[in-house]
């Protein structure tokens, strides 16, 4: 049997189930995260939208998608997939049953539904795409919104951490959790492919760097997401079983000025501002090493 | 002997849905409560979904009918309002959702009891709105919705409506049809329409920008034709089971000087004073107002035409405008009518009422009958 996890980039599938000629932004990393994940899922996907930026993708009467999408509202994605996962056993179609949907979908307006379905341990993928803002709407904050982040509705910083939902979805004690990133595309579709795997409901929280609404050139996105992981700002792990697993670990870390100061959102931060979340960063790695960088986080 | 709960639950099992996602809220709940017996004991064949609200409902029963299954749900009250996004959303997609409401009162304050500002709330969400008077009605409309509802011309959902505790609660006889019967009269469901299968891969729910006019004068059209299906359906199932429904219930107007138009159950109790009034030689008469869309607009006036005196039972009202029936009645006759605001949150009306009521007509003026 082959091995369906990727050593390499020449091992990404050339299928494409997301073509070009789609209104996505310059640089939209959210757009590249779902054209990457429907490589390796292949054809027999179905694929629900809760509403945001990728609701886009599909303007009438064209689609850039060869396979069947829904998009109904925002804060129903786990509903959705509860209703169609059943509906589909019912139609004998044996497919994947994909949701994809942004940040405030999930985090916020969303959280009910998807823990309705992550409560019933439906067999889906569930992958947020992470903006950490209501991107589509302007990037207004969200709870998924780093500490200090410029959004229009906080125009002097967002005061409160972003939650952590990784872990909310480990309470659900469902079978498969991971974060990822588009710019480490190996990690995310070995992790896509875990997550299609697994018998039961999987989560995969996608930090998509955002050009727009983060104030960065379109073409620095995976370099952004590069630095977001390299700096530890956004740690790339999995959770099976309860236990947090690192699955990247930076030999030596960036500084997160050169993560910070990339991006517009935190252009206000003065150098005494850095060097707060740089001895917050270095904190939690300092506990990670301590552990061996792996954990029980539901016991 | 069946309650209004039962009986609507039956419907949905002779109609042989296959999803059934649910959310409990009274008076609604022995419905959900039926089928989850049914389903637990094998009676029934189909998945029972407990969501997390009444708008995980409504997105339920959207997602599973665009996946081409038969779906069925049942709510009440707030539970309906809290679907209300979704409502566009099902009626948009064009998917034949039938969904049982149990009425009852809006809050604040918060009630148990009937009336029927719910239902009148999703008055414009592109559902067909049908009124039952009595359990059986109630039975045949819901197997009777989904052939109505999944007819090509048609492709919009259907409301059923019942009085809260009136008929959800009341125990009356019901003719509950045999399965055969039922299977020759509401072939499966197969759609065309909506396909979620990866064989014929489609895009559903997408954005548009100027043809949102055009998607929204299908959905008017579709309406429209509804009006003939359901008279269609109606006939087809009077030869089967020998019970005659349409878009309105006339009761003795025909030669009437004064009808009041009522919806619901209450037109039992309406019908009872139309008896005694009758028999004392009066020329009254009821129109019982069984659809509420589409608004049978030209049955009204063939109904009310040649009648003196109309008056409206409005159990709703909308405060600054007044009872949403009436205003509806008036619109479609061009002329006046009065206006009875009563029953709200279950208060009692009573033949006694309505003889007073009938006595009180010729007025184009709102009234509150407390």
């Amino acid at each position: 049997m082959k091995d369906p996890y990727l050593k390499k980039l020449t091992d990404i599938p050339m299928e494409d189930y997301l073509v070009g000629g789609h209104v996505a932004c310059q640089g939209c990393s959210a757009s590249l995260g779902l054209r990457l994940a429907l490589k390796v899922l292949g054809k027999d996907t179905v694929v629900i939208n809760g509403s945001g930026c990728m609701t886009l993708l599909p303007v009438y009467p064209t689609t850039p998608l060869r396979v069947p999408w829904i998009h109904l509202a925002i804060e129903n994605t786990g509903a959705a997939g509860t209703a169609l996962y059943y509906a589909l056993r019912r139609k004998n179609v044996n497919a994947n049953i994909l949701c994809y949907a942004g940040d405030g979908a999930t985090y916020d307006i969303g959280l009910q539904s998807l823990s309705g379905a992550a409560e019933k341990n439906i067999d889906m993928i569930y992958i947020c795409y992470n903006n950490q803002s209501f991107g589509n709407t302007g990037h207004q904050r969200a709870s998924s919104t780093p500490r200090a982040s410029y959004t229009p509705t906080t125009p002097v910083g967002k005061a409160e951490a972003a939650k952590d939902m990784p872990a909310i979805m480990a309470a659900h004690r469902i079978p498969y959790i991971a974060t990822a990133c588009p710019s480490y595309p190996i990690d995310f579709l070995n992790k896509v492919t875990r997550a299609a795997e697994v018998k039961g409901m999987a989560y995969i929280d996608l930090l998509v760097p955002c050009p727009v609404g983060w104030g960065f050139d379109p073409s620095e996105g995976i370099d952004i997401g590069r630095l977001a992981v390299k700096t530890g700002i956004w740690k790339l792990y999995e959770i099976v079983d309860g236990r947090v697993n690192l699955t990247y670990i930076p030999k030596k870390r960036r500084k997160v000025s050169e993560y910070l100061r990339a991006q517009g959102r935190f252009s206000h931060l003065s150098e005494r501002d850095i060097e707060e979340v740089q001895a917050e960063v270095d904190r939690e790695w300092d506990e990670l090493e301590a552990r061996g960088y792996a954990y029980d986080i539901v016991v | 002997m069946i309650a209004g709960n039962g009986a609507a639950a039956w419907g949905a099992r002779l109609a042989r849905v296959e999803i059934i996602p649910n959310f409990p809220i009274t008076p609604q709940t022995a419905i959900i409560e039926e089928i989850a017996s049914w389903i637990a004991s094998g009676e029934m064949d189909a998945d029972f979904l407990p969501m997390e609200s009444e708008h995980s409902v409504q997105s339920a029963l959207a997602a599973a009918s665009s996946a081409g299954t038969r779906v069925f749900s049942a709510t009440s009250s707030q539970g309906l309002l809290l679907m209300t996004e979704m409502m566009f959303v099902t009626s948009g997609l064009r998917l034949p959702v039938i969904m049982v409401n149990v009425s009852r009162g809006l809050s604040a304050p918060i009630t148990l009891w009937s009336d029927h500002n719910d239902v009148l709330v999703q008055r414009d969400s592109g559902w067909l709105q049908i009124f039952c008077s009595n359990n059986q009605e109630v039975l045949d409309s819901v197997v009777m919705g989904y052939k109505i509802a999944e007819n090509n011309d048609v492709l919009l959902p259907m409301m059923i409506n019942l009085d809260g505790f009136t008929l959800s609660a009341t125990r009356e006889p019901v003719d509950i049809p045999g399965q055969d019967e039922i299977d020759g009269f509401l072939p499966e469901y197969n759609p065309k329409h909506t396909i979620l299968d990866p064989k014929e891969p489609m895009s559903m729910g997408g954005a548009v920008f100027d043809e949102y006019m055009y998607f929204r004068s299908q959905q008017r059209m579709a309406m429209q034709n509804s009006k003939g299906v359901i008279k269609d359906v109606c006939a087809e199932w009077e030869k089967i089971t020998g019970r005659n429904y349409g878009l309105v219930e006339s009761y003795c107007s025909d030669d009437s000087a004064r009808v009041l138009v009522i919806c619901g159950s209450e037109s039992a109790i309406l019908k009872y004073t139309v008896d005694k009034l009758r028999a004392k030689g009066e020329k009254v008469g009821m129109l019982r107002l069984r659809a509420m869309r589409p608004f049978p607009c030209e049955e009204i006036i063939d109904a009310l035409s040649r009648v003196e005196e109309i008056g409206v039972i409005d159990q709703d009202i909308s405060p600054g405008s007044g009872g949403i029936i009436a205003t509806e009645v008036k619109a479609c006759l061009g002329r006046g009518v009065t206006s009875f605001i009563a029953g709200l949150g279950g208060r009692r009306i009573g033949a006694e009422k309505y003889e007073k009521i009938f006595g009180r007509l010729g007025r184009d003026v709102e009234e509150w009958i407390f």
